[in-house]
C-alpha cells in the first residue's frame, strides 16, 4: 500500500499560513486513505497548526484512513521540543511525555466535556501565570472563551469534535488560543438555517462573509428551540476589544477579524469545511483589571 | 422558594443543560406568582448558554417586570450579573416568528452596497 506524503511547511498564524493549512486539508481530503506527514521543510509550527494537524489526523482516521507523523523528518529540534511539551508528539506516537513550559497543551474533545474544557481554560491557559489576574477576572475570561466551544459543539456538527492548542510568547507578550472543528462551517450552517424559511435560490446568493457577519451579530442564532440565543460571540468580541487583542475566524471561504479597529468580514479564496478560531490576547497587566479592582 | 445553584448543579453555570435544570426547578413557582431566591454562593464561572436556558427562557410566559419582582439572584458576582442582564435584554426582544425573508432581503441589500 502506498502512502500519500504531505509536506508540512513552516506554519505561522498569518492568513497565508491558514491558507496553507486549508490546502493541506484539501490534499488529505482528496487522498484520505493513508497519509504520512513529512516535516523536513518545517522550521516552526504555531498552535493553530498544531490544533489543525491533530484534528486533520483524527478526520482521516474517522474515514478509515491511516495517518502517520514522520517524526524522524523533523530536523528542527525546537519544533520537536515544542510538540513534545504540548503533548502533541506523545499523542501521535513519539515516545515523550509532556511537561509544563510556555506551551498550552494540545487538547482533543470528541464530546463536550464542560469541566475538562473549563479547567483547561482556567488553569492551563489564562490562569497559568503568564499574566497576573485576580481569580474573579480569570474566571470571567474563561467563561467568555467557553462561548467558542459552545458554538462549535452546538452548531458545527463536527463528528470528530473540537481541537485546541495554545502558546504563550514571552517576546511578544501574547497569549494564543486556537480552536478548530471540522464541521460544516458557519456560512454553510447559516445558509442551511435560512433556507428553511426562505427560498434556497435566494439564500444561495448570500456570500460567506455576509453569513459570517450575520452570525456575529448580537441576538442572531441558528437554533430552533425557541430559546433566545446569539450572545456568545458578542460577549467574546467585547472582551477582545477591551483587551486590545485579536479574534480571527476562518470558516468555509469567509474570514472575520475583530480587533481594536473594529470588525471586518471578507470573502477569501479559501475553501475549508470547518471553522478555525484564533485568539491573540495581550498580556499587559494594565488590561487585566475590573474597574473596581485596585491597580 | 430558595434554591442553592451550587447544590443543584455545581460551581459552574456554563452549559444549557444545567440552565434547563434550574429553569425546571423554578418555573412553576414563578408562574404561580411565588418569590424565588436563586443563591449563587460558591458559583464563580458563568456563560450565556446557562442563563439563556435558566432565566432567558422564563420570559416566554412571564412578563419581564414580574420576573424582576419575583426572581432574586443572591450572591451573584459582577460577571454573572453582566451576563444575566444581557440575556434578559436579548430574550425580551426575541421573537420566535421572525420575518426571515425580510432579513435575507436586508442582508442582500447591504451585500450589494458593500460590493459597489
Amino acid at each position: 500500500m502506498t502512502r500519500q506524503v504531505i509536506h508540512i511547511p513552516t506554519l505561522n498564524d498569518r492568513p497565508d499560513d491558514f491558507a496553507w493549512l486549508f490546502q493541506i486539508w484539501k490534499e488529505a481530503n482528496d487522498n484520505f486513505e493513508d497519509i504520512r506527514f513529512d516535516f523536513s521543510h518545517c522550521n516552526f509550527l504555531r498552535p493553530n497548526a498544531v490544533a489543525f494537524l491533530g484534528g486533520l489526523a483524527r478526520l482521516i482516521e474517522s474515514r478509515s484512513g491511516s495517518c502517520e507523523f514522520d517524526w524522524p523528518t523533523l530536523r528542527r529540534g525546537a519544533v520537536l521540543t515544542n510538540l513534545c511539551q504540548n503533548g502533541f508528539a506523545g499523542i501521535f506516537g513519539y515516545p515523550s511525555p509532556s511537561w509544563h513550559g510556555n506551551s498550552i497543551p494540545y487538547r482533543e474533545d470528541e464530546k463536550l466535556d464542560m469541566n475538562g474544557i473549563m479547567d483547561y481554560l482556567t488553569f492551563n491557559w489564562i490562569g497559568k501565570g503568564w499574566v497576573h489576574v485576580s481569580e474573579r477576572l480569570r474566571d470571567a475570561i474563561a467563561g467568555r472563551m467557553w462561548e467558542i466551544y459552545s458554538n462549535a459543539f452546538e452548531h458545527s456538527g463536527s463528528a470528530i469534535g473540537v481541537f485546541s492548542c495554545g502558546q504563550h510568547y514571552w517576546r511578544h507578550n501574547t497569549l494564543i488560543l486556537s480552536v478548530v472543528d471540522f464541521g460544516q462551517g458557519i456560512p454553510a450552517i447559516v445558509r442551511s438555517f435560512l433556507s428553511q424559511h426562505v427560498e434556497a435560490e435566494l439564500v444561495s446568493k448570500l456570500s460567506g462573509a455576509t453569513c459570517l457577519k450575520w452570525a456575529f451579530e448580537s441576538g442572531n442564532s441558528t437554533s430552533v428551540d425557541g430559546v433566545a440565543r446569539g450572545l456568545g460571540l458578542d460577549l467574546l468580541k467585547e472582551f477582545i476589544r477591551l483587551n486590545q487583542g485579536k479574534l480571527e475566524v476562518y470558516s468555509n471561504n469567509a474570514y472575520a477579524i475583530v480587533d481594536k479597529d473594529g470588525d471586518r468580514y471578507e470573502n477569501r479564496n479559501l475553501n475549508f469545511e470547518g471553522t478555525a478560531v484564533h485568539i491573540t490576547l495581550r498580556c499587559d497587566e494594565r488590561l487585566y483589571q475590573f474597574r473596581d479592582e485596585d491597580g | 422558594m430558595k434554591l442553592s445553584v451550587k447544590n443543584h448543579i455545581g460551581p459552574r453555570c456554563i452549559i444549557k443543560e444545567d440552565g434547563q435544570k434550574i429553569y425546571d426547578a423554578i418555573h412553576g413557582a414563578l408562574r404561580q406568582g411565588e418569590s424565588v431566591n436563586l443563591d449563587f454562593e460558591g458559583v464563580s464561572q458563568f456563560a450565556s448558554p446557562f442563563f439563556n436556558f435558566a432565566i432567558g427562557q422564563l420570559l416566554k410566559d412571564i412578563a419581564e417586570s414580574d420576573l424582576r419582582t419575583l426572581l432574586h439572584l443572591d450572591h451573584l458576582n459582577e460577571t454573572g450579573k453582566l451576563v444575566v442582564e444581557r440575556v434578559i435584554e436579548n430574550a425580551a426582544r426575541y421573537h420566535g416568528d421572525k420575518d426571515y425573508r425580510q432579513i435575507v432581503d436586508d442582508i442582500l441589500e447591504s451585500q450589494a452596497k458593500e460590493s459597489v
